[in-house]
């Protein structure tokens, strides 16, 4: 026994340590998510009101016109996957990742587009997938999973990133135009609550007010269910009855690449709270457990160090004994 | 009475039932009132009054989005907006001048970049314009 105590001793410090550690991230993740969690509920409002426009904005215009609106026949899909940049977050990557697996396992469900009237557009033959990742984390998954990687963008974080943000949006919008990508998807982490997250997909090209996850959720179910709802569900909002100043085209061509932006901006956003979220009560169960363990270490430690001590009286004893 | 209801990408800005509304829009100031017909228009830089119980709320925009929907909601999503007392001018006078400066001097190698200092100049005297002209009312 006496040869255990040092070892355990040794093993005392070191989760200490660790605890400190564990418990120094807990707090800057703390910090941290109070920041994006602010930031992407001060967002939200926006994103749900750009959303909200675009669906009474949905049935008025003639599609074609918009380049944004294209509804082709997929051939060339992408997903933006937005993961973190560093680790020891709990299962918020495996989340996304699972997710976005599934997703592109059912491919051909993910490239179809539905129209209003109940109408699918079909993907034409075999669908080619790229991966644009947000954070290191969604390289390894696209290599892991063998899709192609177009790029990676290390460097976001949050609110403060928004140039970087649009700038990504812009060369996403200029793709699709181009007609490199026929849809665009993003793969990120809604915020809930600090204990909830949830793994989303959503369309971000061309601009459909249908949620694409409820979409995926109902697989083969009745697709009309997917249409977002308009606030109080009455139909006020007869598309025509809109009037635009000075015109159609010059509105929608100036509001359908923000929509993108704030979507994207968005679904950053939610992530980084999401992620800083996830940290923050890994950490926190990393500590908890970490003083556990060192209770039960000590205890250890006790009984050992008492062990020893009665071992020698009883040797003291026994040799005194002897002697007599 | 107007709901009306200002958010921004940092947040909601303002929010309140008014009486009306003034908007700069890029075919021209409006006025909205209760029973206005559903409108979507684009907003300029400029300076944006709401009226709530006969008192002005001035705020400076940058640029957005306004929502009329049927039934007197007011939706407006700018880039930026900010109420005229929170107006730091000389801040937006130096990020201004600062602009200006790079007008000058840079040889603009996009249209993109001209552009982006453009709106800047452009939202930075909307700022200036709305802090000191509300300033002087409340003095």
């Amino acid at each position: 026994m006496a040869v255990n105590t040092k070892a355990i001793k040794n093993r005392i410090k070191s989760v200490t340590n660790t605890k400190k550690i564990t418990k120094a991230m807990e707090l800057v993740s703390a910090a941290k998510m109070r920041k994006s969690v602010e930031s992407a509920l001060n967002t939200r409002t926006y994103a749900t009101m750009a959303r909200d426009l675009m669906a009474h904005l949905s049935g008025v215009e003639d599609k074609t016109k918009y380049g944004l609106l294209a509804t082709r026949p997929v051939k060339n899909i992408l997903m933006i996957l937005i993961s973190s940049n560093r680790g020891l977050c709990g299962s918020f990557n495996s989340n996304i990742a699972r997710k976005a697996v599934f997703a592109l396992q059912n491919k051909n469900e993910l490239s179809k587009h539905i129209l209003d009237s109940n109408k699918e557009v079909a993907p034409a033959g075999e669908v080619k997938v790229n991966i644009l990742g947000i954070g290191k984390r969604s390289a390894s998954l696209a290599k892991r999973e063998g899709y192609e990687l177009v790029g990676v963008y290390n460097d976001i974080e949050g609110s403060k990133d928004y140039e970087k943000v649009i700038s990504i949006s812009r060369n996403v919008i200029k793709d699709f135009e181009a007609g490199n990508y026929d849809k665009v998807v993003v793969a990120y982490t809604d915020y809930k609550t600090s204990l909830t997250q949830e793994p989303r997909i959503r369309q971000l090209l061309p601009i459909s007010p249908r949620d694409l996850d409820e979409m995926l959720g109902n697989l083969g179910k009745n697709k009309n269910s997917a249409v977002v709802k308009i606030k109080d569900g009455t139909n006020k909002f007869d598309a025509g009855g809109y009037l635009f100043e000075p015109s159609e085209e010059s509105i929608l061509k100036n509001i359908l690449p923000k929509l993108v932006e704030v979507q994207l901006y968005q679904s950053v956003l939610e992530s980084s709270a999401s992620e800083h979220s996830a940290r923050m009560m890994a950490m926190r169960n990393a500590s908890d457990a970490a003083r556990d363990m060192i209770n039960e270490l000590n205890l250890t430690f006790n009984k050992a160090r008492q062990a020893s001590i009665t071992q020698e009286i009883a040797e003291i004893a026994g040799g005194a004994a002897a002697l007599e | 009475m107007l709901t009306f209801k200002i958010v921004t990408p940092d947040g909601v800005i303002y929010e309140d039932k008014v009486e009306k509304v003034t908007v700069p829009t890029t075919s021209g100031e409006i006025t909205v009132l209760p029973k206005h017909v559903p409108l979507v228009s684009v907003l300029k830089a400029g300076e944006l009054v709401a009226y709530k119980d006969g008192n002005p709320v001035a705020m400076s925009v940058a640029g957005g989005v306004i929502e009329v929907q049927p039934d007197d909601k007011i939706y407006i999503m700018a880039d930026t907006a900010e109420r005229a007392e929170h107006i730091d001018i000389e801040r937006a006078e130096a990020a201004r001048q600062r602009a200006e400066e790079m007008m000058k001097q840079k040889e603009h190698e996009t249209d993109v970049d001209f552009a982006r200092l453009q709106a800047t100049i452009e939202r930075e005297m909307a700022r200036i314009r709305v802090a000191k002209k509300w300033r002087k009312l409340e003095k």
